[in-house]
């Protein structure tokens, strides 16, 4: 069992690096075949050396710009989920807020990011919020959907067993949603970074990769732009691989036959050997 | 053999005092004058009914006659528009929460082991404290799930999924349980198979069952007792006792006392013009 999972999580990190890889070529080809001048798009290789090149300061800024991405994510979750429960227990609040979720979406992004610039300064603040506003909404669809699909019959069991409305919740509500969470954390994990490049856009007090992206293209260093969106993808790919280990590790039940050890509070193994030798049933 | 016992059409309650139950026994469950309409559909039509405690009584009826809407009235899950259900002599109309559950769905939790979808109740009210999970594991070790304790419900057949439901039914500890077509999912050979092991289940833990079928060898297979329902408007047809002794096996299937009972039971369901003449007793 624990061979074999390790061979599948092998080939499956394989499986990445080839198709990654395969981009490169592609884009290698392109500029070779194309016969393009660098200064249209630039090889894969001169990217990355204008990466290494200014390696302290590109640190520096895939920092910032990570944070932003961070907090931010961590932030729309958050909101997210709360709102989702909130919508799924109270039914009035659910009707008021549907039309307002979509609205908040339907606004361009970008549309959003002067006024909160207005309001919120040249701060972090601003970028968690726009970051935080692109994560919510497939959190809160998702999440929503996952607690109203629990089947009617599964409720009515629950109350024939006399649970009570919280454990009920928490037991057979909840982590019904715990799958389509990790769906919309996923399409949110993509996503966020490009939040905080609007956000840095928009006005910045500390420089981030979005701000270098757009000094190196108004100076024409097209490596310099090439080599910020490597990172800025990096980051957007690093944050998808990270929400997908996490609910590798939170949702057992999807991929394996038993439960590990750690994830559950198991009894002594011992009564399945007492269990041979029972007294008499009552 | 058998002493089938009539309840007439308009249903007044000749049940009472006429053997549905034997004087002597104690009686768990009694159902007296009980109605449910939607709309204008009469769903349940005085419905009288005695179970006596430790008894296995079987509701046959093809669908439409009312015997689901008679398990959720029964499971307080629906509350009737009139009569009385009485629980070792307690009413519990609209009580969720008094008697045992199990259905055609297993409605196992797919995020819990087998153990912890059988300590689904005590986890629901006041959390499964270390004995509920022995006292779990032993039940589900003496019925033939002791290897699959820590599997998850994806990886189990039908029958090993419906033995998990049934379980996590018997552990939440009431002395009623209901079943509603448990088996109705399962192929065949499966379904002999699990009625038999049921079968077991009942007799070493004693309890009382009320088992809804439309699978009219399974309810005689099973039962002390088959009640017979009948549709438009959803009544009680008659009841047939069940003398074949126990423990049974699949011979009996095809034993003349078996196939007496089918015959009569047959009758009743498929002709519902000749019902007062199937099964009138002598006087």
């Amino acid at each position: 069992m624990s061979a074999s999972s390790v061979i599948q999580g092998v080939r499956k990190v394989l499986t990445w690096v080839i198709a990654l890889s395969l981009i490169l070529c592609a884009w290698q080809a392109l500029v070779s075949l194309g016969d393009i001048p660098a200064y249209v798009i630039p090889s894969p290789r001169s990217a990355f050396d204008a990466l290494q090149g200014n390696a302290d300061l590109m640190r520096e800024l895939t920092w910032q710009t990570l944070t932003e991405t961070l907090y931010g994510y961590l932030l729309g979750a958050f909101v997210g989920f709360l709102l989702a429960v909130l919508m799924a227990q109270v039914p009035m609040v659910s009707q008021l807020l549907y039309p307002a979720l979509i609205t908040s979406q339907a606004v361009p992004i970008v549309a959003i990011a002067a006024p909160l610039v207005i309001i919120f300064g040249f701060g972090l603040a601003p970028k968690l919020i726009i970051v935080a506003w692109i994560v919510f909404f497939p959190v809160v669809v998702n999440v929503l959907d996952g607690l109203s699909s629990v089947d009617p019959d599964q409720i009515n069991l629950a109350r024939i067993l006399g649970g009570t409305r919280l454990r009920t919740f928490l037991m057979v509500r909840l982590p019904a949603a715990v799958g389509p969470l990790f769906s919309g954390l996923k399409i949110g994990a993509s996503y966020a970074v490009s939040g905080a490049v609007i956000g840095e856009w928009t006005a910045s007090s500390r420089v981030g990769l979005g701000t270098y992206l757009l000094t190196a293209n108004a100076q024409m260093n097209t490596a310099g732009v090439y080599g910020a969106m490597l990172l800025l993808t990096a980051i957007g790919i690093g944050s998808f691989l990270v929400v997908l280990a996490l609910e590798h590790v939170a949702t057992p039940w999807r991929y394996r036959m038993t439960a590990p050890a750690w994830f559950t509070r198991l009894p002594a193994r011992s009564p399945v050997d007492r269990g041979q030798n029972a007294a008499s049933p009552r | 053999m058998t002493s089938p016992v009539p309840i007439d059409g308009a249903g007044t309650p000749r049940y009472e005092g006429r053997g549905s139950v034997e004087s002597s026994a104690e009686i768990k469950l009694s159902i007296r004058h009980l109605s449910h309409r939607f709309g204008n559909t009469v769903a349940l039509d005085d419905i009288n009914l005695d179970i006596a405690a430790g008894e296995f009584v079987c509701v046959l009826g093809a669908s439409g006659c009312g015997k689901s809407t008679l398990f959720n009235v029964v499971s307080g899950l629906l509350k009737a528009n009139a009569g009385r259900i009485a629980l070792d002599g307690e009413d519990i109309s609209g009580q969720p929460g008094r008697v045992g559950y199990m259905l055609q769905k297993d409605l196992l939790l797919p995020w819990r082991t087998v153990l912890g979808n059988i300590t689904l109740g005590a986890s629901l009210t006041t959390g499964a404290s270390r004995q509920d999970r022995d006292r779990a594991a032993e039940l589900a070790t003496r019925y033939g799930l002791g290897d699959f304790l820590h599997h998850y419900p994806r990886g189990l057949s039908g029958g090993m999924r419906q033995r998990v439901a049934l379980m996590r039914t018997l552990a939440a500890g009431r002395s009623l349980m209901l079943l509603d077509e448990p088996f109705g999912a399962l192929d065949s050979q499966t379904r002999l198979g699990m009625q038999q092991w049921l079968l077991q289940v009942w007799r070493e833990q004693k309890r009382t069952v009320l088992f809804v079928t439309h699978d009219v060898d399974e309810a005689i297979f099973l039962a002390d007792r088959v009640v017979v329902m009948l549709p438009k408007p959803g009544r009680v047809g008659a009841a047939f006792q069940v003398d074949i002794p126990r423990p049974r096996t699949l011979d009996c299937l095809t034993e003349p006392a078996f196939v007496e009972i089918k015959r009569r039971v047959m009758a009743l369901l498929y002709s519902q013009a000749t019902l007062p003449a199937v099964g009138s007793p002598p006087a």
